[in-house]
């Protein structure tokens, strides 16, 4: 499991996905993936095989912490949180990301 | 450092982290099947991820494989014991010489300010001492800025306590000696510098605990009783500790004050004589300055002190700062010695270390089973191998264990046999555990790898393996079993090579004149009428004078070439009659006569190598103002170095300045008992204040031959590990292959083949790698004994004996190790074996 993730990849691109989306507020894992793929006009399906490892790693990073909340349906299940370091590190992907599809475009446009 | 720290929780509380992952996921499974979808995946695999993500994978791998190893090792007793044993002994033998080193050379004393404690001695390009005048020490305390503290110790003759037979040793210190050592006293008080820091003040002594044992049978209010040494009373004021780390290791039973040293030998001009070298100097560095300022600022203080007192300074004079806060202050050729003692010791390691892995790989044969259906069931290669080091590794670590507790027996019985002192113990500190644990890897490394290796890779039948590894093991023999012999050879030399004088009935009588400050007038009518009254002592034989007597304390030599060949010269200062009284042969020419100038009387072995087939009389030695005839050759007589047969002595008549420096040595007709008291009771008649110390060379002597012999077991006890650490690694290699092949063998009997044919097939294997090692061993022992030098007296490190008696016993026992288990192989009934396959 790579720790420096490859932009391009969606592999890469999912942890930065679910900083961006805990950013209002803190959610549990299937939220997450709820959002993602509301908010990519369902074209993106977060698979749970993907989420929980990159949750995991995300913790090990200290960019999300876990903890306890009650669920819409009444049941206790974890929320995560995002933390300073995951602030600085989404400000961080974003700024590499917008990089990284700005020189994609521009090669796609001028070859 | 966050990650980390959070990476540890995980694994603290990894069984609660994971159910509330578990948690999460359940509950995502339930609201994907209200929207409406079933498939969530393979939960176990989604919960190994998610802990991979966290990256203690390896830990746990390392666990089962640390298991699974114990396991493997606990179903196999036979071999697991062998291995750790030989193991304990090549691991065993390095750390406990490693912590010899350390107790001599690494440990701090248990002081104050230990690690700023060093030793300050004269050196110069050409000469070497390790004392100094005292008005010079005086000086360099006066003046030297970077040293908090100087502390100078007087080693002087053993002295008499009250009318006791058994002489006492002595050493006068500073009365800052203990004070800066922070020794706290086991009864009464230290010297210290308020109360015996000048002449003037109440002679006192401190005891060491070992005589207030021993001579005043532990009685507490010895504390302030007044006793008598040579006849001066001296009021007892404190008993050393039990454990008292002193200087250098030195450790007298009396301390006494420096100062108050004229009062103890009467007229003594030792403490003003710019001349007399005579304490040996210790310094405390000021806190914060290292050893270079303040060599630095002791140079500009020996070129001061030059230009005040030329006589008491040699051209280029430096002072030497060492370390001082060890056991040993440790000289070059000290680190030679070291040097040899850890090669051998390392010898001892890779030989038992080849042994082990040739057991490990022929093991192999017998789980190539086991490793094949790991395999097959998808085990890669790196995964076998990796198990395969951790089971070297607990085996290593096992052995390393057992290595330890050897090594700290062996220390405590070394530790009770030297006598050492009390606050050393056998218990290893962090420096033996830390070399310990490296020693441990190297093992590992050593034995480990090749076999893991080439199991590995499914290639444990290629005997190439087999044959480096005995290779190694005989090659390492080789080379012990060579040293081992070639001691032995030096030691047996010295022990039956006649001294070339009749030790026996001798008695040297030491009045040390010139300590009290005797005139070479006064000392020649001392020694005179010492001379006649012993002459008259019914069963003296003959009395005569030497400068330095046989088995003194003080050794001079000299090195020169001659014909391109290093020999070291013993020169000696003698009255006519030496030879005589010494029963030394003359074999040419004459004896002095009384005071003879610019004559020269050298031994047989020096006339050989100077002028070979030449007459040695009337030839002339020394150059300028300094040249001598030869006029006489006496016979070898080893009078300074007993047992070294490579030294040449030569000889000069005493001249009336030497008188002050003479020693008496007296001849008697039969047992020189009663001598000594004879000869006490003259030399009192003559001066009271002088104490002359009387040793009989016969008790020296066997000191001597019993140091020789201690170092000659030691040896034989190395030698015999190495044979046997051999004969063990061989025995088990060739069993193991034999009975690899014991179906093909039955079948080459059962077709006819003579026993004779089916054994040099299968020994086939092991006759280069046997024929190799050996060479490899001679040539590697032929090369390296040339360090060896300094020890092997008398016997040169290319001794053929040694080596053809080493490279016999060696092949022999190989040999010997090989041939037994096949022949038990012979024996078995064929028919049995091949119905069994």
């Amino acid at each position: 499991m790579n720790d420096r993730p490859d932009s391009l990849s969606p592999a890469g691109a999912l942890p930065m996905l679910i900083l961006r989306v805990l950013q209002s507020e803190p959610l549990h894992g299937y939220a997450i993936a709820q959002r993602i793929h509301l908010l990519s006009s369902e074209v993106l399906a977060v698979e749970e095989g993907f989420l929980y490892p990159t949750l995991q790693k995300m913790l090990r990073k200290g960019w999300v912490s876990a903890e306890w909340g009650i669920s819409e349906t009444n049941r206790k299940v974890r929320f995560y949180r995002l933390t300073p370091q995951g602030k600085t590190q989404l400000k961080q992907d974003l700024s590499s990301y917008g990089r990284i599809t700005q020189a994609i475009q521009e090669i796609l446009r001028t070859a | 450092m966050g990650e980390l720290f959070r990476r540890i929780h995980y694994l603290m509380n990894r069984r609660r982290l994971d159910a509330e992952l578990q948690n999460d996921m359940a509950f995502h499974r339930e609201m994907a099947a209200c929207a409406g979808r079933e498939n969530f995946g393979n939960t176990l695999r989604m919960r190994e991820q998610a802990y991979e993500a966290w990256g203690w994978t390896w830990l746990d791998r390392l666990i089962q494989d640390l298991r699974y190893g114990v396991r493997i090792l606990v179903r196999a007793p036979g071999f697991t014991l062998m291995a750790v044993l030989v193991l304990a002994v090549g691991i065993g033998v390095n750390v406990s010489a490693f912590s010899l080193f350390d107790m001599v050379a690494l440990k701090p004393l248990p002081v104050r300010d230990a690690n700023r404690i060093v030793r300050l001695e004269r050196r110069s390009a050409t000469n070497y001492t390790s004392e100094m005048a005292y008005p010079s020490f005086l000086y360099y305390r006066e003046h030297a800025r970077t040293l908090s503290a100087a502390m100078a110790v007087l080693g002087v003759p053993p002295m008499q306590i009250d009318d006791d037979q058994q002489l006492t040793s002595v050493s006068f210190v500073t009365a800052n000696y203990f004070t800066e050592l922070a020794t706290r006293p086991a009864y009464g008080r230290v010297l210290d510098p308020a109360s015996d820091g000048t002449a003037k003040a109440a002679p006192a002594v401190v005891l060491s605990y070992g005589v207030w044992q021993r001579r005043f049978g532990s009685d507490a209010s010895v504390v302030g009783r007044v006793i008598h040494l040579n006849g001066k009373p001296v009021t007892i004021v404190g008993v050393t500790p039990l454990a008292f780390a002193s200087l250098g290791g030195q450790h007298p039973d009396l301390w006494l004050p420096l100062v108050q040293q004229p009062y103890f030998i009467e007229h003594s001009a030792v403490l003003k004589d710019w001349t007399n070298p005579s304490v040996r100097m210790w310094g405390k560095l000021a806190p914060g300055v290292n050893a270079n300022t303040a060599g630095q600022e002791l140079r500009s203080l020996t070129d001061q002190l030059r230009h005040r007192h030329p006589e008491a300074v040699w051209d280029g004079e430096f002072i030497q700062i060492s370390p001082g806060g060890h056991l040993q202050v440790m000289q070059p050729q000290m680190y030679q010695v070291a040097a040899i003692v850890g090669v051998l010791a390392l010898l001892i390691l890779v030989v038992s270390c080849a042994n082990v892995g040739g057991l490990m790989l022929a093991r192999a044969v017998t789980r190539q089973h086991e490793i094949g259906i790991r395999i097959a069931i998808g085990a890669g290669r790196w995964r076998i191998f990796r198990q395969l080091c951790t089971e070297s590794l607990v085996l290593g670590g096992i052995g390393s264990l057992a290595a330890l507790g050897l090594s700290c027996v062996v220390l405590k019985v070394a530790l009770a046999k030297m006598d050492a002192p009390k606050w050393l113990s056998a218990k290893p500190d962090w420096r033996v555990l830390l070399f310990t644990v490296g020693m441990t890897a190297v093992a590992t490394l050593f034995f480990g790898l090749m076999p893991a290796l080439q199991i590995a890779r499914q290639r444990q039948q290629k005997t190439i393996a087999r044959q480096i590894l005995v290779g190694a093991q005989i090659a390492g023999s080789s080379v012990l079993l060579i040293v081992a012999a070639l001691l032995l050879r030096a030691t047996q030399h010295a022990l039956f090579t006649d001294p070339g004088f009749g030790y026996e009935q001798l008695v040297s009588i030491d009045p040390g004149l010139g300590r009290h400050n005797y005139s070479p007038t006064a000392a020649r009518d001392y020694l005179n009428q010492m001379q006649s009254r012993l002459a008259m002592l019914p069963g003296v034989k003959a009395v005569s004078l030497v400068k330095l007597p046989p088995l003194g304390h003080i050794i001079d030599s000299w090195t020169t070439e001659v014909r391109g060949r290093k020999i070291k010269i013993f020169p000696n200062s003698v009255s006519p009659n030496f030879f005589q009284t010494m029963e030394i042969p003359l074999r040419l020419g004459r004896t002095f006569n009384p005071g003879e100038k610019h004559a020269v009387i050298v031994s047989e072995s020096f006339a050989r190598q100077q002028w070979p087939g030449e007459n040695p009389l009337g030839q002339i030695l020394g150059d300028g103002s300094n040249k001598d005839t030869v006029i006489g050759v006496v016979g070898d007589a080893h009078i300074n170095a007993l047992s070294n047969d490579d030294v040449v002595e030569q000889y000069w008549a005493a001249q009336p300045d030497d008188m002050p420096d003479m020693v008496l040595i007296v001849r008697s007709a039969g047992e020189p008992g009663s001598i000594s008291a004879a000869a006490k009771t003259i030399a009192t008649g003559i001066d009271a204040s002088v104490f002359p110390e009387i040793r009989h060379l016969k008790m020296l002597y066997r000191d001597n031959v019993q140091q020789i012999e201690n170092v000659a077991a030691i040896v034989s006890l190395v030698g015999l590990v190495a044979v046997s650490l051999a004969a063990i690694g061989l025995v088990g290699l060739v069993a193991f292959v034999v009975t690899q092949r014991t179906r093909e063998i039955a079948i080459r009997m059962a077709l006819g083949a003579r026993p004779m044919a089916v054994l040099t097939a299968v020994l086939q294997q092991f006759r280069w790698p046997l024929a190799l090692g050996l060479i490899a061993g001679t040539a590697f022992a032929a090369f390296g004994s040339k360090l060896l030098r300094v020890a092997l007296y008398g016997v040169s490190n290319l001794d053929p004996a040694s080596y053809a008696a080493a490279l016999v016993i060696l092949a022999g026992i190989a040999v010997l190790s090989m041939l037994l288990p096949t022949v038990r192989t012979l024996r078995l009934n064929i028919a049995a074996i091949l119905h069994h396959e």
